[in-house]
């Protein structure tokens, strides 16, 4: 190559920055990183200021759609936990009930099931055709949405491709009765990066909220393992009735 | 006194005669009451009265308001009928000229007070100025108008009160430096205290009313002389120059608003006051009796060092009455449970008590003294969990690995095993031991938790249910039945959060796991079969740090939100929340009796809370970084604690007082741990090194008379050399964690660090 690379303005202008705060000791990329969020930060706040001052019918950004945009963002992104007042008087109301006496001899001590996430996360179809399941195709027909207490229709997820079970479903899958064969490739053991919330609100796939209601919707990915036979639940003493009836 | 509106005025005339010392009787705190009602002694007593009073200032202020706006838009008649009717005389309606620096005479002094008195800082932050200015006006004749930069209504709807010429901030602080340095050496200390959190406070109300040049002058200035332990937080404090940068840190909003406790001895206190309390000082009284509380004690006033031992948290140091609860400090009793003498283990499923045949050992805890301690908490204080077979069983083995304990000493010092994490990348931000020291489990940056067997068994899950069905559930070693051979393996990996682990623990009955994580939950494993069973959420900010209680059901967590909750594993929900401290909790431990937990944070206090209350009952101050590491003592009475700052600090639970500084590392200490029976500390930090502290001697002189108690005077041994025992040099390798074995064998985990 040629001569010794020249750091670019912007990254020296950083590592002024950096100096200025007192930071002395880092990382070489965590100059990267700094000026990569600077750049996307900025970004947004002037698309938004853009939106604003068309909203407000103003041919040119100003200074408020800048101040307007960078506090709805703020708000948005950047938050930050209660004042101290208001968990004081949180805290003051939990902290008057009194502890709660502990029951004897139940068993692992966890909460109602609903907010554990012990609740499988598929259930297998009988098979009516002939088991065409052979060597290298795991046969795990039917991804259900595992609701505990769940109907024989239960909507289903489906997805359309077999690469990652979580995309983004494009337009609002109707969940009434369709029921898609997936086909989960083998199971990889980075599998389950894709974080395990046990709310309605998952990020990663696209369900319509209407039709789900109230009832808490368990989507795991924690993918099967090899077995297509009957596969193992979590808690041993659960009844498993409950899962297999259709 | 309930505050009547037009009375108001007719009182002010009485107030320039009363003097000052009747409002100060009792620390600074009632300088709240020395409102416009100062004739009435009874106003000494804080609390109750402010309230109606202040009620009545914010309505007395608002008319004002009301009669400016009025006047400024020539409403003139409006302003008479107005002015009649409230009954407001002439010249009360001049909200400009809040008390400018060389105002009047002594009566301004008393205006003044009475004008700073509302600012219960919680609750009121309604400008102050107002109601001197009405206050003021009667007697004074009429004063020289400061031209503010909020005039007139802005003022009072103002949520920080202007306290005088922002321009002259600087004549006022240096106007207190040069008495300060005049004043008698044995006061000097003390009253160098206050340069700290008045020249914050001061440099935030000016940036907070939009003064940004003065505010950087002044900054500029004065910074210089602050002690070198602030030096972290001042350097926060440049880059903060406009009102904006103010808004989402949390930790500075409740820094203004809380008031900053320092503790002065009452000759200092009474020098500090007369000065102040001279014309021309004015605006510093007021603004100390806002922002600081003063405890005052009586006796001799402290030297320097004793006070930077104790300082150094961002709220000052704790008060007095802060730690004077009784807290149980001792040690539950242990059940008595029969150790059989020979090692068949069928003979130990017996209940407990029945006689055996061969006389067996006694447990030893338990049945010394049949007394109660008077300082240990009631069996049934808070709720525990009964101990179920298994546990007994484990309560056994402990007891026969006790016997085998080596006792330590300053001449038998404990082996360390030291446990490096290859390949971590500077990922491994979490490390734990079971008790038994069989597992280790790591907490990684990339948001997994990986399990490791220390003994030559494997790690099993078990069996799926319909294998289960199977097997025979009447044999003897059912219990390795269940256990799925084709799982065997050295180590599992556990998946499921979605960012870095920050805290790790095992369940003292080896069943479970918790995990803490910047996603803002708590995860629950099972040890069994090495998958998640819950996910508590009720941070939504990083938890730093999470802990099994020693008996097993609850645990703690603690947080970027400043707050630690106490869980149990069968609520959803938090059971306690200790609310309290004004940055984040970074270290969470339960007491030996599961009865209090404490919490270290980064606002450098160390907060002890009762379980059964969620009752703060201790602070400890002293730290002058934020603290890593928290280590109760095996008897349960003291606690020790390691910073940023490289110190260890001993403290007495009991009396509430620091007892010991280890001073050793050079580098954060993130672990810190007991021996089995108390006699060493040991601590490992980021400067690669473990190192033994002879616990026994330091808290063996300790004298802690009622002098020491009463005022909280502390004298520090210098004697951090002869307690050192030893230094261990790691290469590279960051001590994480500590742990003892039951053997009192120390085992050390770090990830190395090339």
């Amino acid at each position: 190559m040629s001569a010794p690379k020249t750091v670019p303005k912007d990254a020296q202008v950083m590592i002024q920055i950096l100096k200025d705060m007192g930071i002395t000791e880092y990382e070489p990329r965590v100059i990267n990183q700094m000026l990569e969020f600077t750049y996307r930060y900025v970004t947004t706040i002037i698309e938004d200021a853009k939106i604003y001052a068309t909203h407000a019918k103003k041919s040119t950004v100003d200074a408020d759609d800048i101040k307007l945009a960078i506090q709805c963002r703020m708000d948005q992104s950047f938050t930050s936990p209660p004042p101290r007042d208001f968990l004081l008087e949180v805290a003051r109301q939990k902290n008057q009930t009194p502890l709660p006496l502990i029951k004897p001899y139940t068993g692992p001590r966890l909460p109602p099931d609903r907010y554990c996430l012990t609740a499988p996360n598929y259930r297998l179809k009988s098979v009516q055709k002939k088991v065409s399941s052979s060597a290298g195709r795991i046969s795990v027909p039917r991804l259900s949405v595992g609701a505990v207490s769940s109907r024989p229709s239960t909507p289903t997820l489906g997805t359309p491709s077999v690469q990652s079970v979580g995309s983004k479903v494009g337009a609002p899958v109707s969940l009434t009765g369709q029921r898609f064969t997936v086909q989960i490739p083998p199971p990889q053991t980075a599998t389950s990066k894709t974080a395990v919330p046990s709310t309605p609100a998952v990020p990663n796939v696209l369900i319509n909220p209407s039709l789900i209601g109230s009832k808490n919707i368990l989507i795991t990915a924690n993918m099967v393992s090899q077995n297509s036979a009957a596969e193992s639940l979590k808690r041993k003493h659960e009844d498993e009735d409950d899962y297999d009836a259709l | 006194m309930a505050a009547v509106q037009g009375g108001l005025i007719d009182t002010e005339e009485e107030k320039d005669i009363k003097t000052e010392p009747s409002s100060d009787g009792c620390g600074n705190n009632n300088a709240n009451d020395g409102r416009l009602h100062n004739a009435s002694p009874g106003t000494t007593s804080s609390g109750g009265s402010n309230k109606p009073a202040a009620g009545a200032a914010e309505d007395q202020q608002t008319l004002l308001a009301v009669l400016q706006f009025l006047k400024k838009n020539k409403l003139t008649e409006s302003v008479e009928i107005l002015r009649r009717e409230a009954g407001l005389s002439e010249e009360t309606d001049d909200p400009k000229g809040l008390e400018s620096s060389g105002a009047g005479s002594g009566g301004v002094g008393g205006n003044a007070d009475a004008g700073s008195g509302d600012a219960n800082s919680l609750l009121s932050r309604v400008s102050v100025s107002s109601s001197a200015v009405s206050a003021s006006a009667a007697p004074a004749p009429p004063k020289a108008v400061v031209a503010e930069d909020q005039p007139d209504v802005n003022v009072v709807l103002s949520a920080y009160s202007q306290q005088g010429d922002p321009a002259l901030y600087d004549v006022y602080y240096s106007g207190l430096k040069r008495f300060i340095e005049t004043v008698l050496d044995c006061h000097r200390a003390e009253l160098s205290q206050v340069f700290y959190p008045l020249f914050v406070h001061m440099y935030l109300e000016l940036v907070y009313n939009n003064h940004e040049n003065v505010a950087k002058a002044f900054f500029e200035k004065f910074s210089g002389d602050q002690e070198c332990y602030y030096e972290d937080d001042l350097r926060i404090l440049s880059g903060l120059s406009k009102k904006e940068h103010m808004r989402g840190n949390e930790t500075l909003l409740d820094f203004r608003t809380s008031k900053f406790v320092l503790r002065i001895s009452r000759d200092s206190y009474q020098l500090l006051k007369r000065h102040l309390q001279e014309r021309q000082n004015n605006q510093i009284w007021n603004i100390i009796q806002e922002h600081l509380y003063i405890d005052i004690f009586d006796g001799m006033p402290r030297s320097k060092s004793q006070i930077d031992a104790m300082s150094g948290s961002l709220a000052g140091e704790a008060k007095r009455e802060a730690n004077k609860a009784k807290v149980f400090y001792g040690l539950l009793k242990e059940p008595e449970i029969e150790v059989p003498l020979d090692d068949e283990d069928e003979e130990a499923e017996n209940e407990e008590g029945k006689p055996k045949k061969k006389k067996p050992k006694k447990d030893s805890m338990g049945s010394k003294s049949k007394k109660q301690d008077p300082n240990a908490p009631s069996q049934t204080r808070i709720p525990l969990p009964e101990l179920k077979d298994s546990d007994k069983l484990d309560k056994i083995m402990y007891m026969k690995e006790a016997t085998k304990k080596i006792r330590l000493g300053p001449e038998t010092l404990p082996s360390i095993c030291f446990y490096s994490f290859l390949n971590a990348y500077q990922g491994l931000t979490a490390v734990d031991f079971t008790d038994d020291s069989s597992l280790i489990a790591g907490g990684f940056a990339d948001s997994t938790v990986r399990v490791w067997s220390v003994t030559p068994k494997k790690l099993r899950k078990v069996k799926s249910a319909a294998d289960l069905s199977l097997i025979d559930k009447e044999s003897d070693d059912v219990l390795e039945r269940i256990m799925d051979e084709k799982t065997a393996s050295e180590s599992k990996i556990l998946y499921g959060h979605s960012g870095p682990v920050y805290g790790i623990s095992f369940s003292p009955d080896r069943n479970y796991l918790l995990s803490s994580s910047e996603d803002g939950t708590v995860r629950l494993w099972s040890l069994q079969t090495y998958s998640c069973l819950v996910g508590y959420k009720g941070h939504n900010y990083p938890v730093w740090d999470t802990q099994f209680s020693p008996h097993g059901y609850y645990f703690i967590s603690g947080g970027h939100d400043r707050v630690a909750r106490l869980w149990a594993t069968d609520h959803y929900q938090p059971l306690r929340m200790f609310a309290g401290h004004l940055a984040d909790i970074t270290c969470t431990r339960f007491h030996p009796n599961s009865n209090y937990v404490a919490t270290g944070s980064s606002d450098r206090t160390i907060r002890l809370w009762d379980v059964l209350t969620g009752n703060c009952v201790r602070i400890f101050t002293g730290h002058k970084g934020p603290i890593h590491a928290l280590a109760f003592s095996p008897n349960g009475k003291f606690l020790a604690s390691g910073a940023t700052d490289g110190r260890v600090l001993l403290w007495d639970i009991g009396h509430g007082l620091m007892i010991g500084e280890l001073k050793g590392h050079t580098d954060t200490i993130y672990s810190l741990k007991f021996s089995r029976d108390g006699e060493i500390l040991a601590s490992g930090s980021m400067d690669n090194t473990v190192r033994l502290w002879d616990a026994l001697k330091a808290f063996d002189d300790l004298e802690t008379d009622d002098f020491t108690a009463a005022t909280g005077h502390i004298h520090l041994p210098e004697n951090s050399q002869e307690l050192l025992l030893g230094t261990y040099l790691s290469k590279s390798t960051p001590v994480v964690h500590l742990h003892f074995t039951r053997r009192n064998l120390l085992l050390a985990a770090g990830a190395y660090n090339p």
